[in-house]
Order: C-alpha cells, then sequence, then structure tokens
C-alpha cells in the first residue's frame, strides 16, 4: 500500500469535538462535499464492520449530480483512528464500479483511509487524513512512486 | 482519457519509476542507464521504450548517441491529475475548520 493523499490539520478544538467530525451526520453534512458541493445525505453507522453512506450533490451549474460513496470501517479506536474503505455506491448503498456510473474506469476504487487524532494540550487537535492504494491493481495511484522524480525533475526543468 | 491509463500503468512498474527518477537528474543514453540495474540491457530497452511510447521520455539525439530526458510536460499533467485528490481534501480540512470555530461559538 501507498499513500495517495495525505493531509494534516490543526484545530483549536479537544480531540473529542473534532472526533464528531466523523461521527455525527449533522458535521459529515457540513464538510464532506467539496467546495460548492452540498452534502444532502450522511447515513453513518459508525462502529466497526458498519458502513456509512454519503451523498454530495454538485451545484447546479456542474449538473447538479448526485455522488454517492460507501464508507466501510474496518478499524476504529476511540478519540485515536479511524480506518475505512471507500468506494463509489449507488443511492441505496451498493457498491459500483466507476465505469458503471459513468466516471472514468481510472477512478480510484478499494480506497483505504486512514484518520488520525493527536491531541496537542489542551483544545488542540492535529487530524491527519491519509488515502492509500496499492501499485499495481490501482496503477492510477502509482505516481506518489514518482513523487521523488517530480521533486527531482522540478529541480532541473521549470515547470 | 487513455493517456492516464497508459501512463499511470508504465509508472506502476518499480524499475520504471527508478529510471525515471534516474533521468530527472539528467539526460541520459541507454547505456548509462543499464548501467544502474542488474537486470539485462534488452529489459531495461524495453522499460525505456515503454516510457517512451506513453511520451514520459524524449529522446535527443547527439552526435551518434541517443540520450533519454523526461518530458516534464507529460509528468505535470500525472500529477495535477492527482493533485485533485488532495485538493478537495484541503477543502474539506477548511470547512472542518469552520464547523468547530461556529459550534464553539455558540
Amino acid at each position: 500500500m501507498a499513500e495517495f493523499v495525505k493531509v494534516s490539520k490543526l484545530f483549536d478544538a479537544a480531540v473529542e469535538e473534532v472526533w464528531k467530525l466523523w461521527t455525527e451526520p449533522e458535521y459529515v453534512m457540513q464538510w464532506w462535499g467539496p467546495d460548492k458541493f452540498t452534502c444532502p445525505l450522511a447515513n453513518i453507522h459508525f462502529k466497526e464492520g458498519g458502513t456509512s453512506l454519503v451523498c454530495m450533490k454538485a451545484p447546479d451549474d456542474f449538473g447538479g449530480a448526485s455522488h454517492y460513496n460507501i464508507w466501510k470501517y474496518t478499524k476504529i479506536v476511540p478519540y485515536e483512528s479511524i480506518e475505512f474503505i471507500m468506494n463509489l455506491a449507488d443511492e441505496k448503498g451498493n457498491r459500483k464500479k466507476p465505469t458503471e456510473l459513468g466516471m472514468p474506469a481510472d477512478f480510484p476504487e478499494d480506497v483505504r483511509t486512514l484518520v488520525t487524532f493527536k491531541s496537542i494540550g489542551k483544545d488542540r487537535t492535529e487530524m491527519t487524513v491519509t488515502e492509500f492504494a496499492d501499485f499495481g491493481q490501482m496503477s492510477h495511484f502509482a505516481q506518489l512512486g514518482l513523487e521523488q522524480s517530480i521533486g527531482k525533475a522540478a529541480a532541473v526543468f521549470e515547470f | 482519457m487513455n493517456f492516464r491509463r497508459d501512463v499511470f500503468q508504465a509508472i506502476s512498474d518499480p524499475t520504471r519509476r527508478a529510471i525515471l527518477s534516474l533521468i530527472a537528474v539528467g539526460s541520459l543514453t541507454p547505456n548509462a542507464i543499464a548501467e544502474h540495474f542488474d537486470s539485462s540491457r534488452q529489459t531495461i530497452s524495453k522499460h525505456i521504450q515503454i516510457l517512451t511510447e506513453c511520451q514520459l521520455l524524449k529522446q535527443e539525439q547527439s552526435g551518434r548517441e541517443i540520450y533519454y530526458q523526461l518530458n516534464p510536460q507529460k509528468i505535470k499533467e500525472v500529477s495535477d491529475w492527482a493533485e485533485q485528490f488532495r485538493e478537495m481534501w484541503e477543502g474539506r480540512l477548511r470547512h472542518m475548520d469552520k464547523i468547530l470555530k461556529s459550534t464553539k461559538k455558540n
């Protein structure tokens, strides 16, 4: 497994509050949709082996399409970490292949996602989200291995 | 849209990624590339061919020698594509920060 995306942020809030961003549907609905998207649905079944269904809806001038994802939780350590496998789905939460939903064949599937929480003193928490994928099986993620090369290349070429 | 599949397949191989890393430092001849690997020259040659076919590498003739160099445009296309996913998460983290700040006020 290789890291695909890794993002961190320090929040001015206690770990119990930051944790709720993932466990309370009304919180998830406020952040799951990317900029300008909305999240009209967040069916959260927050337990190991449970599956949550979340929806993000594109703005009308982007076609207004709804995209559903399922998160199947594989490991939960309270206030420390959440691990789940993310896939595309239909509105009932049935897993779908990207091509079945009109997405490109190289759209990510089986994305293992790890969220970690680190309490830094009172009311300060660092949260990190990492998405992992297999090389080979999901070759579109393989560019990560190239990250180093790109860094070196950037020093040689200006782009 | 197929360029992505081809390019990503090309770089899913560790030897090919190693070749790219090597060439990122400077243009090299096929022989100079092969010297860095235990594999046979034919094997390395095949890898170079795949990288060239999907335009990650460019050939440059210099006298009698052929040099390979990275095609920065193609590499940028690949990294830009992956960057979209990163930006999506960055946006979500900003939203999360706003949520936590607003609940604190209430």
